[in-house]
């Protein structure tokens, strides 16, 4: 019975969820404006890749003057370039409109400028005559050196392979990272996406007066849990909706939007994290999860609960203030505190155990904890429902609500 | 029952047969409602106990229960068809037995195309259709009705009466509060009048209309005058009219032998009792002139 409300519940739920245009205009408003990003990205870097190609194959004829010795004669002679020991004549050329262009070398071109004079091409367009003089100096100054690896090195264009040891073993770094930090994003997106939701699903009962028929129809425990599992299941597709784009983006665009190659091969999957880092998630999830319901409860109206809701979603993102102290002493009071308080645990345990400084015996700990204390909250979250939400206009206290829980009633007249 | 320091529901016992139909009478906040959410495990009571079938309120009694409360409220946001769809499966009936009990219950009470509306798309009236609607959809053994008639015209609540004795006529027990005195007299088998948390009057309408006064007997005649008699009390006489004061239980097949054998030739003898209206007035008329 139980099991088939909780269905029903659920169904019902996420179909009313799935089936609102604003369900939809909040899911999509992310991905469409990331899809926009992703297009504005990609026709920019388009038009610069076909400028930057454009400015560096231009063919102009300049007059140039090089006090530093580095300029190649034949190589500026390709360029368009003419030699002048005039500066001043060969800039009034150009004032002239006779010449193109002037560059004119400085004995240390390392330290000091490279003037470039030339005809007024528009703001876009100047920028060949920058282009061309450096290029020339670059091409140069490599025949000069005459040897790919010293340029290659100069220009430090560098690879190196980094291997560490923690604890007789290699160490994962950023890449034992990205796996269990995914909890975290998690975290964040089904708290931030469904916070609003989790609030609302117990205040709807008493703003729309629902309470007492649906307290004589069902178990308040299977409604709310049906509840948080129509959240959680809505808050999936929110997510896959997200990924969607993402997804696109990397498998077609990902040269033309310059997103770094994903290279899962290299990523470490350390079991240990990953339990824990599940374990605090759900815990996590779950604590947030009662808390908001029984929020909803005891409140009259979602305006009611906004001020505890803020202070709520403000505990979750107070570990990133500190996020350099969490990863680089863990020990410290603020971090501890921060990762055994029940509301901050979440995101500072969770980056702790991305980074790998969460101790096994401390994050088996807190995610007991956030169990342990999510039964307790999603228990009263349900008495208060079941006790507090037929108070309708006013807020409930706990004394009053936990005053009309039901002793048990002898079935049959004492004899 | 006691919230805080207030003392709102005191020795009150009273039981609902299976079958019968039974009201709940009082004032506006005299405790009707206090008690049936307690009954139905919303309230906890202070002490005493309130018993369905033997048993305190559980969930599980859902399928056998429909319950009108006097807050009226569904899922504004939803269908209707969708909200009534989901209650019947709360309450056991299956989607498609659901969706089609749903529909044919909103074409009975005229309102079959607004079944896909919205229900804050509804008048007043509508809403408290579908409400009822849900309420009896699973065709419950025990009809708990607060107020069913509030917010119903006068064709709408004669349409809602005959749901309720269709109801009736089922087999379901009917507990109900109501204000409407004519509603109790036609449905109600028996009831109970609360006062301040207590019962002011418990029985049939005949046995709560005979705790507040004897009978009275109007007699028209023609011939001889109304004799004396001490099987009633001579109230008033005058032009053929007589109106006589009759202990409850008396004989009144008696009386009117006695009557005819005096040699009075009775044209109308109608016995009368203080109507249930006159009786509310009298136990709540301090009550709500204060309110």
């Amino acid at each position: 019975m139980a099991q088939h409300n909780i269905r029903t519940v659920i169904w019902f739920e996420v179909g009313r969820n799935v089936t609102k245009p604003r369900f939809w205009i909040i899911t999509l408003i992310v991905p469409v404006a990331l899809m926009v990003v992703f297009a504005l990205v990609f026709l920019s870097s388009s038009s610069t890749d076909a400028a930057s190609s454009a400015q560096k194959n231009a063919h102009i004829t300049f007059q140039y003057r090089d006090l530093s010795g580095i300029v190649d004669p034949a190589t500026a002679s390709k360029f368009g370039g003419t030699a002048t020991s005039d500066a001043t004549a060969a800039i009034a050329a150009v004032k002239a409109g006779t010449s193109q262009a002037f560059f004119d070398y400085p004995a240390d071109p390392a330290t000091q400028h490279i003037k470039v004079y030339g005809a007024d091409k528009d703001i876009f367009g100047n920028g060949v005559y920058a282009s061309v003089a450096t290029s020339l100096l670059q091409l140069s100054a490599q025949e000069k050196i005459n040897s790919p690896q010293l340029v290659n090195i100069a220009s430090g264009n560098l690879n190196t392979t980094s291997v560490t040891y923690r604890d007789g073993h290699t160490a994962a770094g950023i890449n034992g990272v990205i796996a269990p930090m995914l909890y975290l994003v998690a975290f964040y997106l089904v708290i931030l996406l469904l916070g609003n939701q989790m609030l609302a699903s117990t205040l709807e009962e008493k703003e729309n007066r629902v309470t007492e028929m649906i307290l004589t129809t069902i178990n308040p425990t299977s409604l709310i849990l049906g509840k948080i599992v129509a959240l959680f299941v809505a808050g999936l597709l929110q997510i896959v909706v997200f990924a969607v784009p993402l997804a696109v983006a990397y498998a077609l665009f990902r040269k033309q939007l310059n997103i770094p190659t994903l290279d899962l091969s290299n990523l470490v999957l350390d079991p240990q994290q990953m339990i824990i880092g599940a374990l605090i998630l759900i815990g996590g999830f779950a604590l947030f999860t009662g808390t908001l319901v029984a929020l909803g409860a005891i409140m009259p109206t979602a305006k009611d609960a906004g001020p505890i809701f803020g202070v709520l979603m403000i505990l979750i993102f107070i570990p990133f203030y500190i996020v350099t102290l969490i990863i680089s002493d863990p020990t410290a009071p603020i971090v501890q505190t921060f990762s055994w308080f029940p509301y901050s645990a979440p995101v500072t345990a969770l980056l702790r155990n991305a980074f790998g400084v969460l101790p096994l015996w401390q994050g088996i700990s807190i995610a007991v904890e956030l169990l342990l204390l999510a039964v307790v909250v999603l228990r009263v979250a349900v008495q208060l429902f079941r006790y507090g939400s037929i108070e309708y206009s006013r807020r409930v206290s706990l004394a009053d609500a936990f005053s009309r829980t039901p002793r048990r009633q002898a079935s049959s007249p004492p004899q | 029952m006691d919230f805080a320091a207030r003392t709102v529901i005191s020795d009150l016992s009273f039981d609902v047969k299976r079958g019968e139909t039974f009201g709940f009478l009082g004032s506006n906040g005299s405790g009707k409602t206090t008690t049936l959410r307690a009954l139905l495990g919303i309230y906890r009571p202070t002490s005493g106990r309130l018993l369905i079938d033997g048993e305190p309120f559980k969930p599980e009694l859902a399928h056998r229960l429909g319950y009108l409360p006097e807050e009226r409220g569904l899922y504004k946001k939803e269908s209707v068809i969708d909200v009534m769809t989901y209650f019947g499966r709360l309450k056991g009936l299956g989607k498609l037995e659901s969706h089609r009990w749903s529909m044919e219950y909103l074409d009975r009470v005229d309102i079959g195309d607004k079944a896909k509306m919205r229900v804050d798309k509804l008048s007043g009236g509508q809403q408290q259709k579908v409400q009822l609607g849900v309420t009896i959809m699973n065709q419950p053994e025990l009809l708990i009705l607060d107020e069913p008639t509030k917010g119903f015209d006068p064709v709408n609540r004669r349409l809602l009466m005959s749901i309720i004795d269709e109801q009736r006529a089922g087999g379901a027990t009917v507990l109900m509060v109501t204000h409407q005195m004519e509603e109790v007299e036609r449905l109600c088998d028996r009831i109970i009048l609360l006062k301040d948390g207590s019962a002011r009057a418990y029985g049939t309408v005949a046995e709560v209309q005979a705790q507040f006064g004897d009978l009275t007997v109007a007699v028209d005649h023609v011939g001889a005058a109304v004799p004396s008699s001490a099987h009633y009390e001579l109230l008033d006489t005058e032009n053929g009219h007589a109106t006589l004061g009759v202990q409850n239980g008396a004989d009144l097949a008696a009386i009117l032998r006695g009557l005819m054998d005096a040699g009075v030739t009775v044209t109308r003898f109608e016995p009368q009792r203080k109507s249930l209206d006159d009786i509310f007035v009298e136990v709540y008329g301090s009550d709500e002139g204060e309110q």
